[in-house]
């Protein structure tokens, strides 16, 4: 993680207050900071999302391209990931300082994505055993303040939602061999389900005490954090990948507790993402314009 | 099709590659029926073979066998940090570096990452084993070789770097074991072979969990529990050091799965105690002919001063030239 230098004081103080459950900037253990999201942004790519949470700034584009199905999954599209860390977000970042952390992101998100219950792969399917579509998550992290893994995994879901894949048409050649037409009208596309997209909720422990969405600050007085990978299916939450990081250990006690934060921090998480994404698509969305006359 | 890793290993052995590149997500689904399925879950370790100290060229080396798969740790002594940010760093750096060996693995195509995400998450197990403020500003490469692939990698290369550690002589806080459980279909596999973490892989990024046909997949309520647990324990105090998941689990399960590995890791506890003090002994019994054999040594230098003392530079020198039974002639 980026550094933060910090005096012991200062430590000391951000930690009676995690114990006093009243934090520096007045949140108790269990808020997050304010989010700003939007979608829809980067023209070029097919979908798009910047967040920002507090001072954590993201941004992701989704690209998709054509491909040919792993034979082992048929029926089933393909997941890229990739998490550049601009050196915009603080100087550490410049020539090859991020790829350690941002390969960390990456790992944990392919872990999560991993699952065909957790993300569903056959959605992105075009012509079974042939045909799929690979999606390229470009994750572009602007600025660093804490709490990156659960920023960096709520705008790929939004910028998931926001994705429109074009409708295609597939026209049989001769010797079995299938010939694609991809829709012109921009308008004419599909659209990813999004219900059971994993979103990553890291619990940060401080002294003896498991908080959510920590500061910079708060990262640097943490031993050891838990990343848990919530999906959330017929309102039953899900673990879809956790690891430990952070260089401590915790007593399995402490460790099923902060399992449990994560999940029900999750699951209110998702619900309002998703709810804000169709609250923002319901208001400002490119509504469908009827196509009138012969300019179709 | 052919491409290039697969030619070279066509020409090595062709019969698993061909296997390879024809499998059919049927070829899976009839691999599962033909594996041997737990009926009840015992967690007890595999057959288990650790060797402390096999190599003479760096400190801390370390052998381990667990049931097929076959590893290696080789832990070098702490080096100064070359990194230009080292002034920030408030606590010794581990890096760790995971190898297959040419022959571990049939599939030479996701070694690469492979290599990689071990080598990550064998470090994130280890950093709170080791004593890290003890050498600040300094790095610490351990580097893993797997000889031969047939499951539980991680974890076995986390015991093994725990001896190896301890080989060397870096200060750790406990001992640590690691275990490996998954659940598929239904079935807890305790100690997954290759096989199972292959099928439980692919089936991760595969159809078959659905519903291969995709008739009877839109049960949503019927949801095929899948995934695997890694937990890498410190038992004195009970900690965790690492415990990684993947696949999709219900926290019950996770539970279910975390405990069985726990009491793996505690009879692997007593295994590894067991060996590193043999090691200890075996080391001591060294010592003590090394001692021995210096004693002599002394001895007999203390003789042979003792004379030259008595006979003169001269004489001594007279005494200890020994004729040449050639010249003599």
């Amino acid at each position: 993680m980026a550094y933060v230098a910090l005096s012991e004081a200062e430590k000391t103080f951000i930690l009676h207050g995690v114990e006093e459950d009243f934090r520096c900037d007045g949140r108790s253990r269990r808020d997050y900071r304010p989010m700003e999201l939007e979608t829809g942004l980067v023209s070029n790519a097919s979908g798009s999302a910047r967040l920002r949470l507090a001072n954590t700034d993201i941004l992701v584009g989704v690209k998709t391209e054509i491909d040919v199905p792993n034979p082992l999954t048929p029926e089933f599209g393909k997941l890229e990931f990739f998490v550049d860390c601009s050196a915009n977000a603080t100087p550490e970042f410049e020539g090859r300082g991020g790829s350690d952390l941002a390969q960390e992101l990456i790992l944990s998100l392919q872990n999560a994505y991993e699952s065909p219950y957790a993300f569903d792969y056959r959605t992105l399917c075009l012509i079974p055993g042939q045909q799929c579509w690979k999606l390229y998550i470009d994750i572009l992290i602007l600025e660093c303040g804490g709490n990156l893994h659960d920023a960096v995994s709520l705008a790929a879901k939004a910028a998931l939602y926001n994705t429109k894949l074009p409708r295609v048409t597939a026209t049989l050649l001769d010797a079995g061999v299938t010939d694609l037409i991809i829709s012109d009208n921009p308008y004419d596309c599909t659209r990813i389900g999004i219900d059971a997209v994993p979103l990553l909720v890291t619990v940060c422990k401080i002294g003896d005490y498991c908080l959510v969405d920590p500061t910079a600050e708060e990262e640097v007085c943490s031993t050891v954090s838990m990343v848990v990978s919530v999906s959330m299916r017929n309102n039953e939450a899900y673990l879809s990948g956790t690891h430990m990081t952070g260089g401590g250990s915790m007593h399995r006690d402490t460790m099923l507790n902060s399992i449990q934060l994560g999940l029900s921090m999750g699951e209110q998480l998702n619900n309002l993402l998703v709810k804000m994404l169709k609250l923002e698509e319901e208001r400002v969305g490119p509504k469908r314009p009827n196509t009138v006359g012969f300019l179709k | 099709m052919l491409r290039i890793t697969q030619t070279k290993n066509t020409l090595l052995d062709g019969a698993t590659i061909a296997d390879q590149l024809y499998a059919t997500p049927k070829d899976c689904e009839d691999f599962f029926e033909s594996i041997e399925k737990p009926t009840q879950v015992v967690p007890v370790p595999r057959s288990t073979f650790i060797r402390a100290g096999v190599l003479t060229t760096v400190r801390g080396s370390a052998y381990m066998e667990y049931g097929n798969t076959k590893l290696m740790a080789i832990v070098a002594p702490p080096r100064e940090l070359v990194r230009s940010s080292a002034h920030r760093v408030s606590m010794g750096v581990i890096n760790c570096y995971v190898n297959f060996a040419a022959f571990a693995t049939g599939d030479l195509e996701s070694v690469p990452e492979r290599e990689k995400h071990l080598g990550s998450m064998l470090t994130k197990a280890l950093e709170p084993l080791v004593c890290r403020n003890e050498f600040l500003n300094f790095q610490l490469d351990i580097r893993v070789l797997i000889l031969d692939d047939d499951g539980c990698l991680l974890s076995t290369a986390i015991n093994c770097c725990g001896v190896a550690l301890i080989e060397c002589g870096i200060s750790t806080y406990d001992l640590i074991t690691a275990s490996t459980a998954c659940i598929y279909r239904g079935y807890v596999f305790i100690n997954p072979t290759a096989k199972v973490e292959e099928l439980l892989w692919q089936h991760r990024g595969g159809n078959a969990l659905l519903g291969s046909s995709s008739a009877n997949s839109d049960k949503d309520n019927d949801i095929q529990e899948h995934g695997l647990l890694i937990n890498a324990s410190m038992d004195s105090f009970e900690q965790l050091a690492q415990c990684q998941q993947c696949g999709y689990l219900k926290p019950e399960t996770y539970v279910r799965l975390l405990d069985y590995t726990l009491e793996i890791n505690k009879s692997l506890r007593h295994l590894i105690r067991r060996v590193l003090s043999d090691r200890v002994k075996e080391q001591h019994l060294l010592d003590m002919r090394e001692q021995e054999e210096e004693r002599l040594e002394d001895k007999r230098l203390a003789a042979i001063i003792e004379r030259l003392k008595q006979q003169g530079l001269h004489e001594f020198i007279q005494s200890n030239i020994k004729e040449d039974q050639y010249t003599k002639k």
